[in-house]
């Protein structure tokens, strides 16, 4: 039965599929049936080889992420999109033969037009991106970024607060008698800057580097792009779950298996782990209070 | 036995692709034409706009004789006011509005009309002066 009995090159796509089970293990979703029978088959494929590498896993899997999704549906983010996407993919590779190359491919395409989509919208669709406003306002208003915007774009605790308070939209007609001012240090500006261009740029180059084919150094550009780009983006960005969905399509884009290789995606998944648990900003400005400014 | 003949072996590994694009597609029609948040839907919008909550959010009026007032969201509306939110389609506000004419009389409170706001937040380029406008709005007339 192809549905339980897995290609034979299956063993070797082991590592990207168990750290996906260990990233469903992590961030549990959906409500409760979901969820509980998500766990109970990451567990089972954690546990077993052969429940990891069945086609009926990750089938299974990608119609549980489905359920939730509709469900659920308009709420859930992006990333839970392509997670069923992914084990859609991983489901349809290894009921086939050459399990690897097939799921190389399919997570080339999925990292590539999920760069390319997000371009479209950053380039060309959202209104309030390329003049720099988005990220702007969300270091001064979004909490999961007050400690990035206190110890790297310099603003103090009151800075912050008066801030928000400029932000905060008064009822139509109200007029504050001694209205607060922006108060924008250059740092910040700067931040805001390096996150908008340098966001723009990082993922259309990963955009064109997993959407246009090619082997050898064009291979090890992909590896370097997307490892830098997790690297850089999870120690702000606060969603740990796009990342490792990342690592892992990025570990099985990997034509072969090459322990180096291997090696610095287990390090990535890690850090972002770390980025996700660990407020290290908020821990440097409590050790080093003025830090900040 | 894997999967096996010429068709799906060739096609069945773009099928993730192409459920992608699709989606996503249709995540840019929505946003386009029934105001679905970009960040919302499958079309990899995140963190490219304000336009998404808490940017978006809901207010909620009822009325009824010698009654008129808004109403904080409940927490167990929390997540419907969310998706309407999200996507203030006719369908998701009369369904949120039904709601809460459905809470306000399980408690024993009269309501005749349910009056449901999405506003949006905006910030002008430069200076970021703030200012809302509604998004939608919806009323439901509760039924005698």
């Amino acid at each position: 039965m192809w549905l339980t009995r897995p290609a034979d090159d299956a063993s070797l796509l082991a590592l990207p599929l168990r750290l996906t089970l260990i990233h469903l293990l992590l961030r549990p979703m959906g409500p409760w049936p979901v969820r509980a029978a998500m766990l109970g088959l990451a567990a089972a494929g954690l546990l077993s080889s052969r429940v990891l590498v069945a086609p009926a896993t990750w089938l299974a899997f990608a119609g549980l992420v489905g359920v939730r999704l509709v469900v659920e549906w308009p709420l859930p983010d992006n990333h839970i999109y392509l997670l069923a996407y992914w084990c859609l993919a991983a489901a349809i590779a290894l009921a086939g033969p050459g399990a690897r190359p097939a799921l190389a491919r399919s997570s080339r395409a999925l990292i590539g037009l999920a760069f390319a989509c997000a371009i479209v919208w950053k380039a060309g669709l959202a209104p309030d991106y390329l003049d720099g406003r988005f990220f702007r306002v969300t270091l001064l208003t979004d909490d999961r970024f007050a400690d990035a915007a206190r110890l790297i774009g310099g603003l103090s605790e009151q800075q912050l607060q008066a801030d928000r308070r400029y932000l905060t939209a008064l009822p139509e007609g109200a007029e504050l008698l001694d209205p607060p001012r922006l108060v924008e240090p250059r740092r910040l500006r700067l931040l805001a800057w390096a996150a908008t261009w340098l966001g723009l740029a990082m993922e259309s180059a990963l955009a064109v580097l997993y959407l246009v084919p090619g082997g050898g150094r064009w291979e090890t550009l992909r590896h370097l792009a997307l490892l830098s780009f997790c690297a850089v983006t999870y120690a702000l960005a606060p969603v740990a779950g796009f990342g490792w969905l990342l690592l892992v399509m990025g570990l099985a884009a990997a034509g072969r298996g090459r322990r180096l290789l291997d090696g610095a995606y287990v390090a990535a998944f890690l850090l972002v782990l770390a980025y996700s648990e660990v407020p290290w900003a908020g821990a440097v400005l409590s050790l080093w209070p003025g830090s900040g400014n | 036995m894997p999967i096996e003949g010429s068709w799906p072996r060739r096609w069945a590994p773009a099928l993730p692709a192409v459920l992608l694009v699709l989606v996503a597609g249709a995540q840019m029609t929505l946003a386009h034409t029934s105001a679905l948040s970009p960040w919302k839907g499958g079309g990899f919008g995140m963190f490219s706009t304000l336009d998404a909550r808490p940017f978006r959010y809901v207010r909620v009026y009822v009325t009824a004789p010698e009654r008129s007032e808004e109403l904080a969201v409940p927490g167990s509306l929390e997540d419907a006011a969310a998706a309407v939110a999200v996507l203030p389609t006719a369908a998701q506000l009369e369904r949120f509005a039904r709601a809460v004419a459905a809470r306000e009389l399980s408690h024993g409170r009269p309501v005749d009309l349910v009056r449901v706001e999405v506003w949006r937040e905006e910030f002008a380029a430069g200076s970021l002066a703030p200012s809302t406008r509604i998004l939608r709005q919806w009323a439901h007339r509760v039924a005698d």
